[in-house]
């Protein structure tokens, strides 16, 4: 779960006294939205995205040819005047659930990973993140999820996965959430067969209550506050 | 009254999944029992199973899937890929019994010997990959058909229905860039069910984009809404494709009393369907349907929902 296992290495970087089509070229042949700017000894000292690009490139509207003045002005804005500077990082030490706090908190759609030199070592974004948590659900597999309501005391989870280890079952993931009703929490294994009759059986014998999928609604999970504007 | 093939043999039954496991041979007894009780094994062609060509296969399946499924069969283990998938020794054999079976029943349809067949044949085949065995299938049974039919009779459309509850991925992976395969599926909604596959997004790619159509369904919907997605999106695409041969992936565990899935449908909803794949078939492919068994595990239920779906076959 560290930074260093999901995120991109092969980083496409930019120089800071490099013009900003150049940085625009490079996002569209790559379908990226952030560019480090590096020093060519790799140290990160910037990061210029395609937001900073928009409110520095004329509307789609302009006419090149017509304002020849104002093309070149643009063509001439380096990409070291509209950079960010004092990023916000990661270390490769980080780990996934540290990137994704911060990603909330900081409202950034990608994260520049740097070693202690501050030289960049890879970039980190949403979609990064989206793919490790695919992995983590499991549902790059064949699987079936069964949803099953337990008592909130300790070892409920050892006794669900005994009875599925029983029946040769493998996991691609278990997911443990609250529920709505007091005292209560909703598991969610993630098995990777088509069989799942027996086991269901097993459960219910053993007391389980398992919940028909479309009883389960996301939101009737506590809900965060929408706060009004900050 | 249609000409209808009915393909069975009691090898069929020799693919031994062991104790506990739903893909039983007891589902097609039960299936045969029913027809004869009924009457209407007598007004059917009876077909047996025969050994399919390697090169057809071949059209689907990598030559090396294919060596290893047969060297893992006649190696004794009990399972290939993952504990879902049980065998036996006889299964690769059984297997491509399955497979010459439905291309013979194929072939009489498609030289106007027989109006339409129902090929009631184990192991199943709608999951199974170009490489890979998955959900208790290893050869794509209506994958080989459609590529046998286009080869032989340069049929240049042909329509794959899959209404069995689980995606078959195996039939969308092979046909996912060609446009001259449209493969329809409407199934239990992928974040419930087995395979994970089939979200409505999935449409095919390149040349096939387009051609490949998920209707995910949710857990505990059933007539109506199945109703509606034949009327109002099944019908309509089929209606502009317009396949010269209509190829069913027929899986009857999307009925309520399957304990395989969440979906409800009624004996009463499978008989809509197939009397609207009928009616497809009539308007675009001369009638032209192969109907080729999937999953289906309610022993109790199996028998009327295949007598229903065989005599709206003879009716045409």
């Amino acid at each position: 779960m560290f930074v260093s296992r999901s995120m991109t290495q092969k980083v496409v970087t930019i120089d800071k006294n490099a013009d900003i089509l150049e940085a625009k070229e490079l996002m569209e042949q790559y379908q990226i939205r952030h560019l480090p700017v590096v020093e060519p000894d790799g140290l990160l000292v910037g990061m210029i995205t395609d937001r900073d690009l928009r409110s520095a490139l004329p509307s789609t509207f302009y006419k090149k040819d017509k304002e020849p003045a104002k093309t070149a002005a643009v063509s001439s804005i380096k990409v070291k005047e509209i950079m960010t500077q004092n990023l916000v990082t990661l270390s490769p030490m980080d780990t996934l659930q540290d990137a994704l706090l911060l990603m909330q908190k900081t409202l950034v759609g990608a994260l520049p990973v740097v070693d202690e030199k501050d030289k960049l070592k890879g970039i980190i974004s949403v979609r990064d993140l989206l793919r490790a948590f695919i992995n983590v659900l499991g549902i790059g597999q064949p699987g079936t999820l069964l949803c099953i309501l337990v008592e909130e005391k300790l070892g409920q989870l050892k006794k669900i996965v005994d009875i599925i280890t029983e029946e040769k079952i493998s996991f691609g993931s278990v997911l443990v959430a609250r529920y709505w009703e007091e005292g209560k929490r909703a598991v969610f294994p993630y098995l990777l067969t088509n069989n799942v009759v027996n086991v269901k059986k097993k459960l219910k014998e053993k007391g389980y209550t398992l919940l028909e999928p479309m009883e389960w609604y996301m939101d009737q999970l506590p809900k965060a506050e929408i706060k009004d504007a900050e | 009254m249609k000409k209808t093939g009915f393909l069975y043999d009691d090898r069929y039954l020799l693919h031994d999944t062991g104790p506990y496991h739903p893909e039983a041979p007891d589902r097609l007894s039960v299936i045969y029992a029913g027809l004869e009780k009924s009457g209407l094994l007598a007004q059917l062609v009876r077909l047996e199973g025969s050994v399919a060509e390697m090169k057809w296969i071949e059209s689907v399946h990598d030559k090396a899937y294919i060596e290893l499924f047969q060297s893992v069969c006649q190696s004794g283990k009990s399972s290939f890929e993952c504990e879902d998938n049980q065998l036996c020794y006889q299964t690769y054999d059984i297997a491509r019994l399955a497979v010459g079976g439905i291309l013979e029943a194929s072939r009489l349809v498609m030289e106007g010997a027989l109006d339409n067949a129902f090929c009631a044949v184990r192991p199943p085949g709608h999951h199974a990959e170009i490489n890979q065995a998955m959900g208790f299938c290893y050869f794509n049974n209506i994958a080989i058909a459609a590529r046998y039919i286009q080869s032989k009779w340069g049929i240049k459309r042909v329509g794959i229905m899959d209404f069995d509850v689980h995606h078959g991925n195996g039939t969308q992976n092979i046909f996912e860039t060609d446009s001259s395969v449209f493969y329809y599926s409407v199934h239990e909604h992928p974040s419930f069910a087995f395979p994970g596959t089939g979200r409505a997004f999935e449409k095919g790619s390149g040349e096939g984009t387009g051609f490949t159509r998920n209707y995910p369904m949710l857990p505990g919907q059933g007539d109506e809404e199945y109703r509606s997605v034949i009327d109002n999106d099944f019908i309509p695409l089929f209606d502009q494709f317009a396949p010269e041969v209509l190829l069913i992936s027929a899986g009857f565990d999307a009925h309520a009393d399957d304990d395989m899935s969440g979906i409800n449908l009624s004996t009463e909803g499978f008989t809509y369907i197939m009397e609207r794949l009928v009616e497809t078939a009539n308007k675009h492919s001369g009638g032209r349907i192969i109907s080729i068994l999937e999953g289906g595990y309610s022993l109790k239920r199996l028998p009327e929902l295949i007598n229903n779906h065989i005599e709206i076959l003879l009716k045409g």
